[in-house]
């Protein structure tokens, strides 16, 4: 095994001439696509990886420099790809991992057929004439925890907020899984996904792009699907689902899988 | 047996003043090592002089290895008198024992070098290509008992049998077999002891519970099992008493049972429902809606043929009705029974204080365990009191009819006996009227089981009257709390002063799904500090279930309970602690979250700890911290198994670093 794939605990599950990759957004690991995987290996490679920084990966390899932006991220799939030789694949992102997907096709447009994003967004914060869904304050409010727990974990002490401590419904929404990982890391990433401002290179995609999102999704308003299909310059498809919450592929299977297995069969045009 | 050395020392002294303790004959001094069973006594003494290290060696019997598998070249040799020992421990947990060596038969001989006198063995047997017990068992070939561990999910394409056949071929004069916490098919025990007739008619105990998976064993299995194994004196085992389904165990299978193995003096069946973990409804009637097919006088014929019986259970889980008459043939046909359990009989005594009758006449039993009596009333109890006379130990659970009146006077009368009492969902018994019933036994009794369910009324009386209750003799306290429940009103519930109380077991169980925020921050482990001897607990949320990350809008996640139940845990001077995490069923993930993770951290007196989940690495690694700690580990130990692939179960590599980092020396251990 390569030193990438043993980092990422990447695995490559199934038979098939297709390849598919699933990425995981930050705070969970490729578990979230557990319900997923069995309906994939009949037809196609699956490729499960985990993020760096992710609690099943070795704290150490985190690079707080690498990955103080999401290029960094989007490094790391393009190794991964490159250590399997894989040619070209059909992208599945969930959350931030869409947008990681979408900045690596930008420099490697031939690696990806097509990028599936769930429960994506280019920018979080709220702008002019931007709903991106979270305000300042509530972002002030999860930094402060954030940066709490960091100093309690440094100095010894037991670092002990969590997303449920947040008001905001949408940052507890987002931010539980983030407070599962390791305090500096968390507060690293965090500063991370809500400095990115990804709307800038939605018109340099060149792949087409499916975008699913659930119907009701705290961190991720309905109107921001609207935003991606009209700003991405590549075909895109939007689908609303009937899904509740951020981690759909994990509450709501039986809604989400089917949708899932569609966008990830048919292109735009059958779909 | 603990043995006292001071002690010994103090009646040498007392004899001749001029006695010293090498005075004593080697073989006497033998003797008294081989009393000493705890682990660190035997540390401490090996550590006096070299003929001290060379006794406690040579009479250390059982040895539990614990220790990462790829450090197993560091495997002690000087060990050589054990026995029984124990591998299922060894890190990380469940992992398959050979695979990650290249020459498995190397170091299975290296094992066999080391423990060259073992006849008990426990070992995880792992789905592999290389079977662990291929390579081990030919290396003890006198093995006389076996326990086999396995929850991870038995592989479906494993060929029927393989383990059990591994085991046979080699170890020709294996008496004792227990599978009880071994995933494995009923079919791979049948081929196993079908294909090995001698071993089967030498088996004088089988145990073959089934806590690692739901299913039970049909009764021509059971029958087929029984009829090889015609000398079995031990024969535990989990059927279907439920008439509904196929291969169910009734009248028929019980007497075809006994008519096999006559020699039994442990009998032991239990329902597959039994363990299920779901409390009935205290207001519930207290019969089941099916009747197990099961008639007293079968029953009576059943006891007619095991005169040997010592030692009985039959948790049928379902109504079996009028066993008055069957009990009293229990004690005439069986006179060597002291202990007997069962669930769901109806009517064992009559309760007519002038004729006793039923389990009234069973004067022998010294434990007695009545689960779900639904007819047992005060006047019974009392009954069984007068006439169960030796009891030292009574189990009472979901008994509607059981007031705490009757139960004082069944604590009274047998005050010169009882000393381990369990109390569990009595409709009429919540935790303030259990202890003031046991009051007659305050000072006697040493382990106690109650509910930990507080009834407003009995508190406040209780508070009212704050007189200060001693339990003088108390070592192991058992409680049971609904989840979102504190623990706060213990401190006057009753039992407030406990000097001797070194353990305590805590299970929580309940729904948070759809509960509430905790209303206030802790579930009240910080009223546990005013035990001055706790330093071993056991707290069980395994029966609390909720979302781990998919709560919806509103809802709360298992992260803040955690927190809940977890806090004030740094303040305890506990130095082992088992935990078992709560769980999301959706998702069959039992994992620690990062308020259980900083709250254990903090706990600076802990030695081992235990966590019944999974828990990523950085989590792991906060507890490198505690100055203590000195063997953690991750155990996978309950149903449904973890699945192997796609988990966040915590990978090989992060076990290895996290105990590198636990062990390593520039860690100082003060002790």
């Amino acid at each position: 095994m390569g030193i990438v794939e043993e980092a990422h605990n990447v695995k490559v599950l199934g038979s098939g001439d297709r390849v598919t990759v699933l990425a995981h957004g930050f705070g969970t690991d490729q578990s979230v696509w557990k319900h997923l995987v069995p309906h994939l290996v009949d037809d196609f490679r699956v490729v499960l990886f985990d993020n760096m920084g992710a609690g099943t990966t070795n704290p150490d390899y985190f690079d707080f420099n690498r990955y103080a932006t999401l290029e960094g991220y989007a490094f790391d799939l393009l190794a991964i790809l490159e250590e399997l030789r894989v040619e070209s694949c059909i992208f599945v992102g969930h959350s931030v991992s869409a947008m990681i997907g979408a900045i690596a096709c930008i420099s490697r447009p031939d690696l990806f057929s097509k990028i599936i994003m769930m429960s994506a967004s280019p920018r979080y914060l709220n702008d002019v004439d931007y709903y991106g869904g979270f305000e300042q304050e509530d972002l002030d409010q999860l930094f402060e925890a954030m940066g709490a727990n960091y100093k309690s974990w440094c100095s010894g002490f037991a670092p002990l907020l969590v997303g449920g401590d947040m008001e905001s419904v949408a940052v507890q929404e987002f931010s539980r899984t983030l407070f599962n990982m390791r305090p500096d890391i968390a507060l690293s990433v965090a500063q991370t996904i809500f400095q990115s401002d990804m709307r800038q290179i939605l018109s340099l995609v060149t792949v087409p792009c499916h975008i699913l999102q659930s119907v009701k999704d705290l961190a991720v308003p309905v109107v921001v699907s609207e935003y991606l299909h009209q700003n991405l310059s590549s075909e895109s498809i939007v689908e609303v689902m009937t899904s509740d919450g951020h981690l759909p592929q994990l509450s709501s299977p039986d809604i989400v899988i089917p949708v899932l297995l569609k966008h990830i069969r048919y292109d735009i045009s059958t779909v | 047996m603990y043995c006292s050395l001071p002690l010994v020392a103090y009646a040498m002294a007392g004899a001749s003043s001029r006695v010293h303790f090498h005075d004593i004959p080697d073989v006497v001094l033998t003797t008294i090592f081989s009393l000493v069973s705890k682990t660190r006594t035997r540390n401490a003494m090996s550590l006096v002089c070299l003929k001290w290290l060379a006794l406690e060696r040579s009479t250390r019997k059982s040895l539990t290895l614990r220790g990462n598998i790829r450090d197993l070249f560091l495997l002690p040799t000087c060990f050589r008198a054990v026995t029984d020992l124990d591998l299922s421990f060894v890190s990380p947990w469940g992992y398959p024992f050979f695979d990650s060596f290249s020459n498995p038969h190397l170091l299975a001989q290296f094992l066999r070098h080391a423990f060259p006198s073992v006849v008990s063995l426990v070992v995880y047997v792992r789905n592999n290509s290389i079977s662990t017990l291929h390579h081990l068992a030919p290396q003890w070939p006198n093995l006389r008992h076996v326990k086999l561990v396995r929850w991870h999910r038995r592989l479906p394409t494993a060929p029927i049998g393989s383990d059990l056949v591994s085991l046979f071929e080699h170890c020709r004069t294996l008496s004792s077999l227990d599978v009880s916490h071994f995933y494995c098919w009923p079919e791979d025990l049948s081929l196993g002891i079908q294909a090995y007739p001698s071993i089967a008619a030498s088996l004088s105990h089988l145990n073959i519970l089934k806590h690692s998976s739901t299913e039970g064993f049909k009764s021509r299995e059971l029958l087929a099992i029984t009829s090889s194994c015609p000398n079995l004196r031990k024969l535990l085992a989990t059927c279907e008493f439920d008439p509904r389904f196929v291969g169910y165990v009734g009248d028929q299978t019980l007497l075809a049972i006994a008519s096999n193995c006559p020699h039994l003096s442990l009998l032991h069946l239990v329902d597959t429902t039994s363990e299920s973990g779901i409390r009935p409804d205290l207001n519930h009637e207290g019969y089941t809606s099916e009747d197990a097919c099961i008639c007293h006088a079968t029953l009576g014929d059943v006891f007619a043929r095991l005169p040997l019986l010592e030692e009985l259970v039959l948790d049928v889980c379902h109504n079996v009705w009028g066993t008055w008459p069957a009990l009293e043939l229990l004690n005439s046909k069986c006179p060597r029974l002291k202990s007997l359990k069962l669930g769901h009989f109806h009517g064992i005594c009559r309760g007519i204080v002038s004729r006793p009758d039923g389990i009234v006449l069973c004067r022998g039993l010294q434990s007695l365990s009545i689960k779900n009596s639904a007819d047992l009333t005060d006047h019974s109890l009392i009954s069984i009191s007068r006439g169960c006379h030796i009891l030292s130990k009574f189990e009472i659970l979901g008994c509607k009819g059981i007031t705490a009146t009757g139960m004082r006077i069944f604590t009274h009368n047998l005050r010169k006996t009882l000393v381990d009492v369990k109390i569990s969902y009595c409709k009429s018994l919540d935790a303030v009227s259990s202890l003031q019933a046991l009051e007659p036994i305050r000072d006697r009794i040493e382990r106690l089981h109650i509910d930990c369910v507080w009834e407003e009324n009995s508190l406040k009386k209780k508070y009212k009257s704050s007189s200060s209750t001693t339990w003088t003799n108390i070592q192991h306290l058992s409680l049971w709390i609904a989840a979102g429940e504190s623990l706060a009103p213990l401190s006057f519930a009753g039992i407030d002063d406990c000097p001797a109380l070194e353990e305590i077991r805590i299970k929580v169980e309940g729904n948070c799904r759809d509960k509430a925020r905790p209303s206030t921050n802790a579930f009240g482990l910080r009223c546990l500090t005013v035990i001055p001897r706790l330093s071993r607990m056991m707290l069980d949320c395994s029966g609390v279930t909720g979302y781990a990350h998919t709560a919806p809008a509103g809802k709360t996640d298992l992260s803040l309970w955690e927190r809940f139940f977890l806090s004030g845990i740094q303040e305890l001077k506990i130095d082992e602690l088992d935990y078992w995490t709560a769980q999301d069923v959706d998702m069959n993930r039992r994992s620690l979250f990062l308020p259980a993770a900083a709250l254990l951290a903090q706990c600076g007196s802990l030695r081992k700890l235990f966590i019944h989940g999974t828990a990523n690495e950085h989590l792991m690694m906060f507890l490198v911290g505690n100055p203590f700690l000195r063997d953690a580990q991750l155990r996978l130990n309950y149903y449904p198994a973890p699945d192997d692939d796609t988990s966040t179960k915590m990978r090989v590599d992060s076990c290895f670093r996290f105990e590198e980092a636990l062990g390593s020396s520039s860690r100082h251990v003060p002790d």
